[in-house]
Parts: C-alpha cells; sequence; structure tokens
C-alpha cells in the first residue's frame, strides 16, 4: 500500500479555549477527520472534534457478562461436577455461595476489559506516530494546544487547508510528513 | 454580585407547592378517617393499624433521614448534583419535628407491636421466654425503649436544626461562608446517622423478633433510607421542573448525577441484603433462619422474589444506561417505581413478623398513606418556605451558571 508523504496539517495555539474555538471552526468547516492534542484534559473538547460515540462501557459490559459466566461455570464444575464436597450438608450445587466469586470474577474481567478495550480501541501500544515528526509537538506535553487535519480528510487540499489554519489565528503552522 | 440576580432569575418556590401541600393534607385527614375507621370496622383492627402503622412510619422516616443524610454528603463532597436539590433535601429533613410527634402512637402501640413489651408469662416457647427474661431487664426495656427514642429524635432534630439554620443564612447577602461549619456538622453528622438508626433499626424494627439477630441490620435500613430519599428528590425535582426556576436549574449532568446515586444504592441495597441472607444460609443455625424460613414461606417467598427481581436486578439493568440516566423524564418513573418497592421491602421485614401466611391487610395501604399525606403536606409546606438555592452560597453559581451545551 503506498502511504500518502504528508500525515497532515497541524496549527499550534496558546490557550484550550483558542483550541477549542478553532477545533469547532474546523470542524464547521466541513473538515472531520481532525484531531488535537493538549497537555491536560480539556472538557467539551473531544465533542469539538466529532468525538461521540464511546465504546469502551460496551466492552466493558461484554467483559463483565463474560467474566460472571466464567465464575459461576467455574464453580459449577469443581463443586458440582469434578469434585463434589458435603459441605455444611448443602447441596454440591448451592447458588448462594458461588455468588461471591460470581461477582469478583464480573468485577475482574470488566476492570480488564476496561483497560485493553481502551487501549486497543485508542490502537496503543503505538511505537511510531507521524505527528512527532515536528518539533515543537513536543511542546504539547507542556504548555501548547495542536490541532490537526489528516490528510485522509476528503476535504483536504495542501495549499487550502493550510489557509484555512493559518485563519484562525494560530500560532504556527506546520506540514506533518509521515 | 448576586448570580441570581445576574440571571433575572427568581427562586421562590412555584405556586404548585402549596397547592399539592393542600391537596396531600386532605388525603392525610380523609385516610386517617379511613385507618380509625378500620380500627372498629374488623376484629382485631386494633392490631393491624399499629403493624401498618410501624411500617408506614419507617416508610416516611426513611425519605427525612435519607435526605439529612445524602445533605451531610454533599456538605463534604460539593458538586452541583447536591446545590439542585439541596432545599428538596432540606425540606425532608426539616419534617423531623412532625416525625416525632408521629412516634407517639407507636409507643402508645408498644405492648400490640412488641412481644418483649408484653407480660412474659403468656409466652408458651420456653426456650423464647428464657431469652426474653434474660434481655427485657438490660436492654429491651420500656423505659430503655422510650429514653432511647428520645436521644434519637434530639439528635437527628439537632443536625436538621443546624444544617438548617447555617442554610438559611446564606439565602441574603452579606453572609457568612459557612461551608466550614457544614462541613465540621456533616462529618460527625454522618456517624452519628450511622450510630442512631442502627439502634433504631433493632429497637423499632429487629425487636419484633426478640430472638433473632443481624448485626447488618441496621446498614440494610440504612441503605433503604438513602435510596428512598434519592428516589424522593428525583420525584420532587420533577415536578417543580415544570416551572422556573428550576427549569433553568436543572441540567442533565445533575440529573446523571441523582441517576448515578440510585444506581449506587440500589447496588448497596442489594450488597447489605445479600451478605446478610448468605451468612444466615450459610450458617442455617435455628436462632438466625427462622428469619428467612419465615419470610420464603407461605407465600412471603413470591414477595421475596419480587424484590430480587423488581428492587435490584431490573433497576440496575435500567440504570446501566446513560441516556436513561440524563433524563429527568424517564428517571422520575423509576424513581416512583423504587419507592414503591421501599414500601413492599418494609412490608417483607415487618409483616411477617405477625402473620405465617401472606395477607395485605386494609390498614396496610392506608395508614402509610394516611401518615404520607400529613408528611407531604408538611414537606411541600417546608419547600415553599424558602427559595429553591441559596443563592449567596459560594456553590449557587454551580447552578446558575447556563449549561455548556
Amino acid at each position: 500500500m503506498k502511504r500518502d508523504p504528508i500525515y497532515g496539517i497541524m496549527a499550534e495555539f496558546d490557550s484550550a479555549q483558542a483550541l477549542i474555538d478553532a477545533a469547532k471552526l474546523t470542524h464547521e468547516a466541513g473538515y472531520k477527520k481532525i484531531d488535537a492534542y493538549s497537555p491536560f484534559p480539556i472538557e467539551g473538547l473531544a465533542e469539538e472534534v466529532g468525538f461521540h460515540h464511546d465504546e469502551v462501557p460496551l466492552v466493558v459490559l461484554i467483559g463483565g457478562i463474560i467474566g460472571g459466566l466464567t465464575g459461576y461455570a467455574m464453580q459449577y464444575w469443581m463443586s458440582a461436577v469434578d469434585y463434589p464436597l458435603n459441605i455444611g450438608g448443602k447441596p454440591p450445587h448451592s447458588w448462594p455461595s458461588f455468588i461471591i466469586i460470581t461477582f469478583e470474577m464480573t468485577i475482574l474481567f470488566a476492570g480488564i476489559s476496561a483497560v485493553f478495550g481502551m487501549l486497543a480501541l485508542n490502537g496503543l501500544p503505538m511505537p511510531y506516530h507521524p505527528v512527532f515528526n515536528v518539533p515543537r509537538f513536543a511542546l504539547a506535553s507542556k504548555d501548547r494546544f495542536f490541532l490537526i487535519v489528516f490528510s485522509s480528510d476528503k476535504k483536504y487540499n495542501p495549499a487550502e487547508t493550510r489557509r484555512f489554519l493559518e485563519s484562525l489565528a494560530p500560532r504556527s503552522v506546520s506540514e506533518v510528513p509521515s | 454580585m448576586n448570580p441570581a440576580t445576574a440571571n433575572h432569575l427568581d427562586l421562590t418556590a412555584p405556586p404548585v407547592v402549596k397547592k399539592i401541600s393542600q391537596r396531600s393534607l386532605v388525603v392525610g385527614v380523609i385516610f386517617s378517617v379511613a385507618a380509625v375507621a378500620g380500627i372498629f370496622a374488623f376484629p382485631n383492627g386494633r392490631d393491624q393499624f399499629y403493624r401498618a402503622y410501624l411500617l408506614g412510619f419507617m416508610a416516611w422516616l426513611g425519605v427525612a433521614l435519607g435526605s439529612m443524610a445524602i445533605l451531610m454528603i454533599r456538605h463534604l463532597t460539593g458538586g452541583g448534583w447536591g446545590m439542585v436539590i439541596r432545599r428538596i433535601l432540606g425540606a425532608a429533613m426539616r419534617t423531623l419535628p412532625l416525625l416525632a410527634l408521629l412516634f407517639v402512637p407507636i409507643i402508645l402501640g408498644m405492648k400490640t407491636l412488641y412481644v418483649w413489651a408484653r407480660p412474659l408469662d403468656a409466652i408458651a416457647d420456653k426456650h423464647l421466654r428464657e431469652h426474653l427474661e434474660d434481655i427485657t431487664k438490660t436492654y429491651l426495656t420500656t423505659n430503655g425503649f422510650f429514653v432511647r427514642a428520645v436521644i434519637y429524635f434530639a439528635i437527628w432534630n439537632l443536625l436538621s436544626f443546624l444544617l438548617s439554620m447555617w442554610s438559611k443564612q446564606t439565602d441574603h447577602g452579606g453572609a457568612p461562608d459557612n461551608t466550614q461549619r457544614f462541613k465540621a456538622v456533616a462529618g460527625p453528622g454522618l456517624i452519628l446517622y450511622g450510630f442512631t438508626i442502627s439502634f433504631a433499626a433493632i429497637d423499632w424494627v429487629m425487636s419484633l423478633d426478640p430472638s433473632w439477630i443481624s448485626t447488618i441490620f441496621g446498614l440494610v435500613i440504612l441503605i433503604g433510607e438513602v435510596l428512598s430519599a434519592m428516589c424522593f428528590a428525583v420525584v420532587v425535582e420533577r415536578i417543580l421542573f415544570n416551572y422556573k426556576p428550576m427549569s433553568e436549574m436543572l441540567k442533565p449532568d445533575f440529573v446523571h448525577d441523582h441517576g448515578k446515586w440510585m444506581l449506587a444504592f440500589t447496588m448497596v441495597w442489594a450488597y447489605f441484603n445479600f451478605s446478610q441472607w448468605l451468612i444466615i444460609w450459610a450458617g442455617n443455625l435455628p436462632s438466625e433462619i427462622t428469619f428467612y424460613l419465615n419470610r420464603l414461606s407461605g407465600g412471603w417467598g413470591s414477595i421475596g422474589l419480587v424484590l430480587a427481581v423488581f428492587h435490584f436486578a431490573v433497576p440496575f439493568a435500567i440504570l446501566l444506561s446513560r441516556p436513561f440516566k440524563r433524563d429527568i423524564r424517564k428517571l422520575v418513573w423509576l424513581a416512583v417505581w423504587l419507592l414503591l418497592m421501599r414500601y413492599v421491602d418494609l412490608f417483607w421485614i415487618i409483616e411477617p413478623n405477625f402473620s405465617k401466611t401472606l395477607s395485605l391487610t386494609w390498614a396496610d395501604v392506608v395508614v402509610p398513606i394516611a401518615i404520607g399525606g400529613f408528611w407531604l403536606a408538611y414537606f411541600f409546606r417546608n419547600l415553599g418556605a424558602l427559595p429553591l438555592l441559596p443563592a449567596y452560597d459560594p456553590s449557587a453559581g454551580e447552578v446558575l451558571e447556563p449549561a455548556h451545551e
């Protein structure tokens, strides 16, 4: 597969508010494949870059259900099938005593699903990312705010997109090589 | 400058509050007459009346005390979710003097309700009689019951008085910042609430079966109370949402938080009840298991199943949905449902002490509604007496600023 030599165009801003406003205008201008980078989480920014559907809860729910079923099935097999023991005269398949482990396994699987689901959906770990080809991008971990329009966007046009980003009064605009 | 006047928002409660108060009073009077008529109309009407009275009293006391607990949690944690319902919780809390008065019939009906308050010679069961001869000399005495009740109500009303007094001060300009005072009372207050409600639950409910002991029982009652209170606050905020100023103040983020509380309390309710059940079921001791044997036989088992499914499983599954929790128009229906389930839960805890088979008497329905009528009349009167938001509280801004979207 042939890769586009240009990953996108990136604009640098001074404040969180400037980034939110720029993201909003860019999204409204019709650019759909955009992303934003900031040194700290900014409330409302995800919505402005067009990110609405968080799929982690669904992954957690599925993980939790699988965990619960696994926990119950495991205990059923151990206590009622493989090695039945008479405990306090209770039947080998005594559901009340299975509930705690079932609950714990639900929480364990849900928790693990949350972590790995989040990593998978974010595409992590990612040893190489083109945005770091811009030297100034190192400031995104410090005190600068970045907005990128990806070259894969339908509306992307090297000259026009650059002109548009410059109209948002950024501190700098750079092309990101992939 | 006061943010309320900046937004031109009148914070007084809408007139509908007064109307509901008056109608509740009418309902209270009519159902009281019906309840008193029931005492004479049925052969054991007196017995039925007192059982139902205890049920109704515990149900409405739960809303008032739970509101006080949630209010104290808010004082410790802060947050707009608590500011927006603060005056609803406060109005419910300030019904505690009425509830102290409503406790008088339980004192009067003590001998009817509690086996340990009656002469012990009449008890046929030898083991129970010997057990009671011991315990009625030390803890379960008539005077002790009375004195402890006075102490509980004194503590609750003192907490309520302090929290209300400081809250009222922040309705006017130039008010002191009472945040630290609230914190200083709310922390110890929550601990005091935990202890007093545990003792009260033992005295008023657990002692109905004096041979039965469960150390988590106080917490079972406590969590039911805070769940009732959160559901009640959601219902009242829904009513007020039709009018200004609540229509301006109540944002989806706050409703979302109220839904999260309902989910958390529903889960803790199930957790405490299951813990009690698991330990007693596993131990299977004659002195403990009778509680569940009585409640799982003679038709009572079906009520237990209803509770497991409709007090926990179904509300839990529904409350997992984020859009559902954010929409007050939907959330309110689950809140109403859970309030009904709270009644069923208390019914299932109290009534099997008196009846081996499932029976719902005329009094079980009429008396809780009668108490509720008076309680709601007083609650809505309290709600109308103060603005719906203490405008000069430092955190009032969170509620008054416009929504993000």
